[in-house]
């Protein structure tokens, strides 16, 4: 059954705060620019889920690498970016074409660096427009309506950077703001603001500080001019603070500290700002108002690009305006997103030996870091306890789903000079199996602001899929064997499950046209990065890649 | 055109010890970085590369060509042949092979000194951002290309910022005027560089919709603020020497 709206709020943990929740449309990468991924819709629910079936499939032609991508959905059309830049328009009820779009072959980067993959996470769309960053670095608006091409602008140059640009934009306001990749090389990070009507330059806000700017102090030498930092993901907007939120990359080199932190230097806060951060921007400028470095000093490549998600919630007694965000190290921080007050965290992964704890104020205690000469085991892994894709968040549980991976990595630390544009990760860092486990990832359900976890489903490979919450109290994810299925929000008992051919590597969005509910999800295994080191350390398995767009609803006349 | 396979002998003089060594560098440096193959092909984030009983053909050509629509690069344009055939040799050797005597040629890097290497880095330092000369100039693959190829090199630092820009206009578009490069007409769309500020941004529009004037208020000494003569005379030097009339 279909619960009424007011019924709705009534169950909500969360009073007067409605700005993370989509209905009809899902406008941006993270469901609303609170980057919660909880879609308000009820029809498909705890007791019908059972019942849902594929409504119309997508596939996009586009096998060059897999279809990692969060489609968009405005007035009934759904905006869908392939890993090579082909962008669709499709009626979001039967998937039919209305335009397509073919980003012409990228020029060359730097062979052996982030510009030979291929990957693309998702358009924005806004002022009419369809926006995406591509692989040579250009940032591209298309006409909503047409697909044609309206402007175009080089952010940076793949053949000197070796960077180029995988995240969705985000849309904030007059103005359309894009990371970048490359923060594991030599090369220095920014997001740049772009006005969405002419594609002129707004602002541009570097990672890492330049001498005279603050917080460059925290470099040693020349090294900020390398110093990585790359905002590689998307970030969230609140439109009442006017604060724009990013969460930023790990330093580079990855492992190797010697060259950028001085000698003697205390590593209990503020380590070559503002690497592996939150950082909270002026909307209108890009100047920075507050920042919270999550690890400073990062020699584990667990940088904190993740997606950061905004929430009001009580806080000892105190309604609070929250931002929620983990990094690679699976350590989650909440803050006070008017201030950067740290307020809590809590540590999501069962493995880790990278510190042995955080004090009541938030820093690092017990670091345990890779050494010269030595090969160490850590955990987790690089690849991180959670990877790119998003956790979601329901204001009716209060909870935060998170898929966890349990991988380990042997990390040998080099002190390899930076040539500009080339890979500087100093660090041989393979992945490994923890030992005396069947299971190596798991879906939890967590309390943010008590920080204990509510309920946790194993599973036997890794997770890589992003998380969908819906109304419906349901949440939903997809397995590299390619599974997509329903937990129960409350209490994590699966609900339903459908065999889509082929693994998951993006995630699900929820959205509605004349009534109908439907459920889409991206599939096809990832060859390169996570989803390629996944293949290595299972190597009995065949994760299946593919490109295609999957699509549900309950039948018509069933509901 | 088709491209031939070349052949080549490995040269007798370099024992396959060093060769196998060498290789070793130059995986190191190229293929195990970063989320790549990881040391001894052991695989970090792309596959694993030892022990997976690969044909030298199969190696040689994945080397050289790379993997379309893969992370896989085409390293036939970028290793010098010597780091080609040693790198081959080092990957057959982590499959069982012993040392190939089969590899395709690679271009070799142009070699600069002095003022013109500092000129080059110049060019496209990334610390100036939108303010360096590769923003609009592409010189030997690096840089953007939005101006027309470079013919010929201004005499001085004074003479490159009273360059005269007659091919910048200044395009009207709906109650806004901006200087442009207009690049070139479509059936059904204009297309120019909007230049008001640094980016360019290469804008399409109906062909009715804009109207085009001669001449603008843009100057190449606005955008080239960024250097000082002594930089600027650098960056001339190293155009002299790629800038053949």
């Amino acid at each position: 059954m279909r619960f009424p709206a007011f019924l709705l709020l009534a169950l909500s943990v969360v009073s007067g705060q409605d700005g993370g929740v989509t209905r009809a449309d899902w406008p941006h990468y993270g469901g609303t620019q609170f980057s919660w991924r909880y879609s308000g819709l009820d029809q498909v629910n705890t007791s019908n889920v059972k019942n849902l079936l594929p409504a119309w499939i997508f596939q996009t032609g586009d096998y060059t690498e897999n279809l990692g991508s969060t489609p968009i959905v405005a007035d009934g059309v759904m905006y869908l970016i392939s890993a090579s830049a082909r962008v669709f328009a499709l009626d979001a009820a039967k998937g039919t074409v209305i335009w397509q779009y073919r980003y012409p072959t990228p020029r060359p980067g730097i062979a052996g660096s982030h510009s030979d993959f291929i990957q693309n996470r998702g358009v924005a769309v806004g002022d009419g427009k369809v926006f995406f960053g591509t692989k040579d670095n250009f940032v591209v608006a298309l006409d909503q309506k047409t697909g044609r091409e309206i402007w175009k602008v080089s952010v940076d140059d793949p053949k000197q950077c070796g960077c180029n640009i995988t995240a969705a934009p985000l849309v904030v306001k007059d103005k359309v703001i894009v990371g970048g990749n490359g923060g594991d090389q030599a090369h220095r990070g920014y997001l740049t603001a772009f006005y969405t009507k002419t594609g002129q330059v707004a602002w541009r806000w570097y990672v890492v500080p330049a001498p005279g700017e603050k917080g460059n102090e925290t470099w040693k030498g020349d090294s900020w001019r390398f110093g990585g930092g790359s905002p590689w993901l998307t970030g969230s907007f609140d439109p009442d603070l006017n604060l724009v939120y990013w969460g930023t990359g790990n330093a580079a080199a990855d492992f190797y500290d010697a060259d950028r932190v001085a000698s003697g230097t205390s590593k209990s806060r503020d380590v070559n700002l503002y690497t592996a951060s939150v950082v909270a921007l002026d909307a209108d400028t890009g100047k920075l108002r507050w920042h919270f470095q999550e690890v400073p000093d990062d020699v584990w490549d667990f940088d904190s690009s993740y997606e950061v998600l905004l929430m009001d919630r009580q806080v000892r007694g105190q309604m609070r305006k929250l931002l929620v965000h983990m990094n690679k190290s699976g350590l989650t921080f909440v803050l006070d997103r008017a201030t950067g007050e740290y307020l809590s965290s809590f540590n999501v992964p069962e493995l880790y030996n990278w510190i042995t704890g955080v004090t009541e104020n938030g820093t690092l205690v017990g670091r345990n870091e890779p050494e010269m000469g030595k090969t160490k085991n850590f955990c987790p892994s690089a690849a991180g306890a959670k990877s790119w894709n998003s956790m979601a968040y329901s204001p009716r549980t209060g909870y935060l789903y998170t898929p966890t991976n349990e991988i380990c990595t042997d990390i040998t630390p080099n002190d390899t000079k930076p040539t500009e544009g080339r890979f500087f990760m100093n660090g041989d860092f393979p992945m490994k199996l923890p030992p005396n486990r069947t299971s190596y990832s798991h879906v939890d359900a967590w309390d943010p602001v008590t920080g204990k976890r509510i309920w946790s489903v194993p599973y036997k490979f890794v997770l890589l899929s992003s998380m969908l919450a819906t109304g419906g109290d349901l949440v939903f994810t997809g397995d590299p064997e390619g599974n997509f299925f329903a937990l129960d929000a409350r209490g994590g008992n699966k609900l339903w499950s459908f065999q889509t051919g082929a693994g998951h590597r993006g995630g699900a969005i929820s959205y509605s046209v004349n009534g109908r509910q439907f459920i889409a999800v991206s599939t096809g295994w990832q060859q390169t990065v996570v989803g390629g080191a996944a293949l290595g350390i299972f190597p009995e398995e065949n994760f299946r890649t593919g490109s295609t767009l999957v699509v549900f609803a309950l039948p018509e006349g069933s509901r | 055109m088709k491209r031939a396979m070349l052949l080549f002998a490995l040269p007798a003089v370099i024992p396959a010890q060093d060769l196998l060594k060498q290789g070793e560098a130059v995986f190191s440096k190229s293929c195990a970085t970063g989320y790549c193959h990881g040391a001894r092909g052991a695989n970090s984030g792309a596959p694993r590369l030892a022990a997976r009983d690969f044909d030298q053909d199969f190696i040689n050509n994945t080397v050289i060509r790379g993997v379309a629509g893969t992370a896989m690069p085409a390293f036939g344009a970028t290793l010098s042949r010597a780091d080609l055939t040693a790198v081959v040799a080092y990957v057959g050797s982590l499959n069982g092979l012993t040392i190939s005597t089969r590899i395709d040629r690679g271009p070799s890097a142009a070699r600069l000194s002095g003022d013109a290497a500092r000129g080059r880095d110049l060019f496209s330092d990334a610390v100036r951002s939108f303010g360096r000369c590769s923003t609009c100039h592409e010189i030997g693959g690096v840089g953007i290309p939005v101006a027309t190829p470079i013919a010929k090199v201004p005499t001085d630092a004074a003479a490159l910022k009273t360059l005269a820009t007659p091919q910048v206009s200044t395009v009207i578009l709906g109650g806004e005027s901006m200087p442009a490069l207009v690049v070139g007409k479509k059936a059904n769309a204009a297309l120019f560089y909007d230049l008001a500020t640094p980016p360019p941004v290469l804008r399409t529009e109906a062909p009715g919709s804009i109207q085009t004037r001669e001449g603008s208020t843009w100057r190449h000494a606005a955008v080239i603020g960024s250097y000082n003569d002594a930089e600027l005379s650098a960056i001339l030097s190293y155009l002299r020497t790629v800038v053949k009339p």
